[in-house]
């Protein structure tokens, strides 16, 4: 029998008024970052230390990465925690923030200038970050309980915390040498802390609750998943302590191995997933999301071939520009094409059809955007992905411009669709 | 499973139109996605009361989902208010989901 009497109120989600400002920033910084990435294509002939690289890095990292990343987990927080988002005045806060910090930032070391933009934009991104830590920390203190996923949200913004902090000090030692050695020196420890602590986190923690919710499946394993948890963080603290107090190799491919192995077991498990699926159909949008956990391990091939590369070779820069370029345009883009299409329509379709439910036909949340115009955008990215690193091995201008050319269609594709969900007439 | 207290025939017609009542994410009915505990008629205070579960407590389209049940009954019975109960005791399962719905899920034909 049914508990007698008993009514839950539904939960209410976080209004799309906070979420759809993050998804819009994110996508125009896509074709920024596309853009840019034609625009600076000579760069990617040279050194990877260069200040069109660092700006095309920061525009996919935060603008892209992040934003989209803030904006769904503001939505998908309380449903991992089971309760509400605290504050949507923070959530505006971090956004505001972000979003001018992230212009500053990135428009000075385009120009390759660390004084007063680059040091506000990396304060104000650092703020951004903060707010939205608070308002993580007392929705979940808020809620009825935590669990695994939420962990990895929670300590993977504790993570970017440290990496903003880092990269704030490295911004400043520029101009006012407050570190031992050159900020150069720093730039492998906070691009990791970043992309292990924040980007790898976020997406472990969430795809292990939303891969088996799409595909409707029956498998769970939470212990496999703190095994996973603990694996990147230890992973990462050996690499930060390594780093920090002794830099010895073996250390660095010890805690690389930790959190590859972290890697295949979650792969693993988004097989089993997809094994015990109740619903036989998958969707393109979850296919490119499964089809991410693997290209997951393709900067982990290339991070293996840089160990194994002398720094003299003259395939170090090469492979170097290459596994960066595999984590941003590869692996986290691919994730972000699944990942909104398959939240952003719901989000809209959550405002639009709210007052039509059960009365009068409405369209399935997918009908919101264009399947042909998101088949055709995956084609143009796997195109220009593959051109692109072709041109790195190369140091060809011509290649690499072709392949960002075909990258820049593939987000003018994906900007179309996500304004055509916007402006969908109910 | 859905279980129907009194007036057969009213429950019956209900659990039918709220077939139209579509989980916007699995696009499953409500009814065969087991999602409908009860239905009862109070035809002297004209109330139609249901308890419902939905597939996780903080399911995103929850709001959306309880609501459609509302517009439904409501606007099918329109001389009854509809007075929705959400339970999650017991809590949703896949056991819950109808043959008819399992076959749909396994790609068979749409009902």
């Amino acid at each position: 029998m049914f508990a007698p009497g008993a009514g839950v109120n539904p939960t209410k989600t976080t209004s799309h008024k906070v979420i759809i400002p993050f998804y819009v920033y994110a996508s125009l910084s896509f074709v920024a970052g596309c853009v840019l990435l034609f625009a600076s294509s000579a760069s990617f002939t040279g050194p990877h230390f260069q200040p069109h690289l660092l700006a095309v890095t920061h525009v996919m990292a935060l603008g892209w990465g992040s934003m989209m990343i803030l904006g769904a987990s503001h939505q998908l927080v309380p449903v991992l925690i089971e309760g509400k988002l605290y504050s949507n005045t923070l959530a505006y806060l971090s956004f505001a923030l972000a979003g001018v910090g992230i212009i500053l930032m990135v428009w000075a070391f385009y120009h390759f200038d660390f004084g007063l933009a680059a040091q506000v934009g990396s304060l104000m991104i650092l703020g951004a970050f903060l707010s939205y830590l608070v308002n993580i920390i007392v929705s979940m203190s808020k809620a009825n309980h935590t669990n695994v996923h939420a962990t990895f949200v929670l300590a993977g913004t504790l993570w970017m915390i440290l990496t903003i902090s880092l990269g704030v000090l490295l911004i400043f030692n520029f101009n006012y040498n407050l570190l031992s050695f050159s900020s150069v020196t720093y730039l492998p420890l906070h691009a990791h802390l970043g992309i292990i602590g924040w980007f790898l986190m976020l997406v472990l923690g969430v795809g292990s609750r939303l891969i088996p919710m799409f595909l409707i499946s029956k498998y769970s394993n939470e212990k496999r998943l703190w095994l996973i948890f603990y694996l990147v963080n230890a992973g990462l603290l050996l690499f930060y302590a390594s780093f920090i107090v002794k830099r010895v190799q073996s250390l660095y491919i010890l805690s690389s191995l930790m959190i590859v192995s972290a890697i295949v077991l979650f792969i693993q498990f988004a097989f089993k997933a997809y094994k015990a699926r109740i619903r036989k159909a998958v969707d393109p949008q979850v296919k490119i999301a499964l089809g991410s956990s693997w290209m997951m391990l393709l900067p982990a091939i290339v991070l293996g071939m840089v160990f194994a590369t002398s720094v003299l070779s003259v395939y170090f820069e090469k492979l170097v520009l290459i596994y960066g370029f595999c984590i941003f345009f590869g692996w986290i883009s691919a994730i972000i094409f699944g990942m909104t299409f398959k939240t952003l329509p719901f989000i809209l379709w959550n405002k639009k059809f709210h007052q039509k439910a059960g009365i009068a036909r409405t369209p399935n949340p997918k009908e919101l955007f264009s399947q042909p115009v998101f088949r055709i955008m995956v084609g143009f990215y796997f195109t220009g992905f593959v051109i692109f690193i072709t041109g790195i091995l190369l140091a060809n201008v011509i290649v690499l411009q072709t392949g960002a050319a075909l990258l820049i269609v593939c987000a003018v594709l994906f900007n179309l669709n996500v304004f055509k969900m916007l402006r969908y007439k109910s | 499973m859905n279980e129907i207290t009194n007036n057969p025939d009213m429950c019956e017609k209900a659990l039918d139109v709220l077939h139209e009542v579509i989980d916007p994410e699995i696009g499953l009915n409500v009814v065969d996605l087991g999602l409908i505990y009860q239905l009862d008629f109070d035809t002297e205070e004209k109330v139609v009361y249901c308890t419902m579960t939905l597939t996780t407590q903080f399911c995103p389209m929850g709001e959306s989902i309880q609501d459609g049940v509302t517009n439904c009954l409501q606007f099918n019975f329109p001389e009854y208010r509809a007075d929705i109960k959400l339970t999650f005791d017991p809590p949703w399962s896949m056991e819950k989901i109808s043959p008819e719905g399992l076959d749909w899920l396994n790609g068979g034909s749409r009902f």
